[in-house]
């Protein structure tokens, strides 16, 4: 038997939606294997339904030799399988010893009463710590450890629960390149134990250093394993982009777009919590600028920044040709900046409001005084802005006294564009505007941008969809870890150029 | 169907069940309670609490509360009668110590919600207790007799056959009305009890709101604090106690959703009223008072129960 993992021809449905099809994936003892895609790829699906948190819609798991249609998650737990996700999931408010022995706390009989036996826990546990190299004592409680810290416990619980293979998703995401060493120790150490390891990143240099495999998924599909020692970051690249973008961009020739001025200036920006550092690009009158990178690479983080949602350390910023200070959306709405932000249930729409309150919405606090507490509105003219953008957009709801919350994704999408062209306003944020939207409304959506640049806007997209903007953008910012890794105008991008520049 | 019938529970429910109970009460008592000396009797004793509900129901619109107009109410009675006793003419006395003093005691609850970043529960907790002993302290926890006669008969008196207090609340119900539906201040309020991070990305500064919600509740709960001192004739250093309950209850039974962003100013004149016929009605019922409060709090469960059974899907 050479594996302790075998997942075969794994499909997964959500309500007709594919997430996963046929995809199979084998892990060999003592080996670190490489998971590796896009945002969105189906790794995360594919380690639920390991971890017994979905069930496959056909394809059959074996683990040690015993084959499973579906697993249960204490089946999968039985099976010695470990999932430590990105988010720890730890409660605080516990010792490290007690958060190591969740769930299976020993227990001992005192009086003829069953009382957890403290003692001989926290003694194991740590020895499970020391194992993992944290210096700690195991009656600490996890409040205050660090998210290095936490992990090693993690990796202890794990152990402690002997685990036979152990899921790490993206466990680097938060740590310093000191902590990310002593990790790779770690794994160094589980590998010599025999512990299989799944390891998900999207850091390809640290991927071709700790890893023995990889496997690439794209869109849900099964794209193939390679040993390590015979890949580059560029093979890596193309792998998870695929073959199929061979054209150079998706936008005709003619419809690329390079401004004279200047609408917006951004020098040097930095966040106070550095979550975007020295950033310094403009944005031109009459074309569309793209920003790509991974989640959390401060692509999202930047627009909050200049939109006054998030404060800002150094760096200064112009705004149609005026040197501007944005401390709140207030002030940023008042300037003429409309954001359409990553979610929209959290961020974006008003439940408790009907269509029509939702698009005046901002403008009415364009046009108010005193921190937009004061003015007085005018139902009748509100509801006429509504029904004019619900024609000009093309918003399709059976009446504007619906409530917002009864429309489809794209309808929403396109209340919240409303709201903003209502306010004025004269540059546009789009993060992430056709998440979980159905094709017909994407592309009324980037017609409305494109004629928004047209007609002088300023136009910003994030995106972490590549096809959506190598399709709608002239120019596109790639970041990495909170910085600018790269610009590249539409004639020179291409998946492959993008990825490469978000990952390494 | 099921639709139908949610739409218009949501929208005449509370009205249907005033209108109801009115019935009920005029059938068992029909010659004590359906007089118009009685029903006047409620519109005067219910008054003060559509005062303080109309308050909260601001409070509770951001998905917060305000458990501290009770003590408010004290504390702005006891300084206004003070400073009448000192010999300030009462208009003025009633402007400073009750309305101004009102506002600056909610201001202090919006400061410390925003400063704190503490639920408006805990802050206002705190505040019921803090006010209360300030009252108890510059009143030496003893009442404030001696009122001037005008303030008395101007504030507590009859215009016609209409008493004033119910003058008074009604005032204050119209021009919340005014704030609800007419001014960019009422729909934002609305829009950041909905979803705050939302109303925050589309423009609305949050704390600034927030303190308004406050102040008002503080002035709704100084109107209260004065009519209540002018029918007493003095100043009860523990007069509101517990009364925080009742503002809660006009609120969330006229149909202002603890959740925020949900409800109207009528609902709570309404709720206000539901209870004022409640208890007046088990009174000539002669249903001993320690009952009464079992059925205003059951009311209370109700009425937040049916609001989830049957209201509009959110």
């Amino acid at each position: 038997m050479d594996y302790i993992v075998e997942m075969k021809n794994i499909s997964k449905d959500f309500s007709g939606v594919k997430a996963l099809q046929d995809v199979s994936f084998q892990l060999k003892p003592g080996e670190v294997h490489i998971l590796l895609g896009e945002n969105g790829a189906g790794k995360s699906t594919l380690m639920k339904i390991l971890s017994g948190v979905y069930e496959p819609s056909s394809g059959s798991i074996v683990i040690n030799g015993t084959a499973f249609s579906k697993l249960s998650p204490k089946e999968s737990v039985d099976s010695g399988i470990s999932v430590i996700y990105q988010e720890l999931s730890m409660i605080d408010e516990l010792s490290i010893a007690e958060n190591i022995f969740v769930g299976k706390l020993p227990m001992i009989k005192k009086f003829g009463i069953p009382v957890v036996d403290f003692k001989n826990m926290e003694e194991i546990a740590q020895r499970m710590i020391e194992k993992v190299g944290l210096k700690r004592s195991s009656k600490d409680l996890v409040e205050r450890l660090s998210i290095s810290e936490k992990q090693q416990v993690e990796i202890a619980k794990a152990i402690a629960s002997r685990a036979k293979v152990i899921v790490m998703d993206e466990p680097t995401s938060s740590l310093t390149g000191e902590e990310t060493n002593k990790l790779f120790g770690i794994i160094r150490q589980l590998k010599y134990l025999g512990v299989g390891i799944i390891y998900i990143s999207h850091k390809l240099h640290e991927l071709l250093e700790i890893g023995d495999r990889v496997s690439v998924l794209k869109d849900g599909k099964y794209v193939g394993t390679k040993d390590i020692k015979d890949v580059t970051k560029e093979t890596l690249v193309t792998m998870m982009v695929g073959r199929a973008v061979n054209e150079r961009h998706l936008k005709p020739e003619d419809s690329i777009h390079t401004g004279e001025e200047t609408l917006l200036k951004v020098e040097g920006l930095t966040r106070k919590d550095r979550m975007v550092q020295d950033v310094s690009f403009e944005l031109k009158k009459g074309e569309i600028l793209g920003f790509s990178g991974l989640i959390g690479s401060g692509r999202t983080e930047l627009m909050n920044a200049i939109y006054g949602a998030a404060p800002i350390a150094e760096g200064r910023i112009e705004l149609f040709g005026q040197e501007v200070i944005i401390k709140s959306p207030y002030h940023a709405i008042k300037l003429g900046i409309g954001h359409v932000t990553e979610s929209r249930k959290e961020t974006g729409f008003l439940k408790n409001f009907e269509i029509w309150k939702n698009i005046s919405l901002s403008r009415l606090l364009k046009t108010s005084s005193l921190g937009g507490t004061w003015g007085l509105i005018n139902e009748k003219q509100e509801k006429k802005w509504a029904e004019e953008y619900k024609a000009s957009i093309n918003i399709k709801c059976a009446s504007i006294e619906q409530n917002i919350g009864e429309l489809s994704g794209g309808n929403q999408q396109k209340v919240l564009i409303g709201k903003w062209l209502a306010a004025g306003s004269k540059l546009m944020i789009f993060d992430e505007p056709t998440k979980g939207i159905d094709i017909g409304a994407r592309g009324e959506i980037y017609k409305i941008m494109r004629e928004l640049a047209e007609d002088g806007v300023g136009v910003m997209v994030v995106s972490s969809d590549l096809p959506e903007l190598l399709s709608v953008c002239d120019r596109i910012i790639v970041f990495r870890e909170g910085r600018m890794n790269g610009t590249l105008s539409i004639e020179e991008a291409t998946e492959e150029n993008i990825m490469l520049a978000a990952t390494s | 169907m099921m639709q139908k019938f949610n739409v218009i529970w949501s929208k005449y429910g509370t009205f249907g069940i005033l209108i109801l109970l009115t019935l009920v009460m005029g059938i068992l008592s029909p010659q004590y309670f359906l007089t118009t000396g009685n029903l006047t009797q409620v519109l005067l004793q219910s008054s003060v609490n559509i005062l303080l509900g109309l308050g909260e129901f601001f409070t509770i619109l951001i998905a917060g509360i305000d458990l501290s107009v009770g003590s408010i109410m004290a504390l702005t009675g006891m300084i206004a009668a003070k400073l009448m006793v000192a010999g300030m003419h009462w208009v003025l006395a009633i402007i400073i110590g009750g309305i101004f003093v009102g506002g600056l005691l909610g201001g202090i609850n919006g400061f410390l919600v925003n400063k704190t970043g503490l639920h408006p529960f805990i802050i206002t907790l705190g505040t019921l207790s803090i006010f209360r002993g300030l009252t108890l302290i510059i009143s030496d926890a003893k009442p404030v007799f001696g009122l001037p006669q005008a303030f008395k008969s101007s504030i507590a008196g009859w215009l016609g056959p209409v008493p004033i207090p119910v003058i008074i609340a009604l005032i204050v119900a119209l021009a919340f009305i005014f704030i609800t539906n007419k001014t960019k201040l009422g729909r934002n309020i609305y829009a950041l009890g909905g979803n705050s991070q939302a109303a925050w990305f589309s423009g609305i500064n949050i704390k600034r709101h927030t303190m308004i919600v406050f102040v008002i509740s503080g002035v709704a709960a100084g109107i209260a604090g004065i009519v209540m001192t002018a029918r007493l004739g003095a100043a009860e250093p523990l007069s509101g106690s517990g009364y925080e309950t009742q503002a809660i209850a006009a609120a969330i039974i006229g149909g202002t959703s603890f959740f925020g962003g949900k409800g109207k100013i009528i609902g709570v004149v309404m709720g206000g009223l539901i209870i004022g016929v409640i208890s007046n009605g088990l009174n000539i019922l002669s249903v001993p008072t320690y009952y009464q409060q079992i059925v205003m709090g059951a009311l209370i469960i109700l009425a937040v129960f049916l609001d989830r059974l049957f209201g509009v899907k959110r």
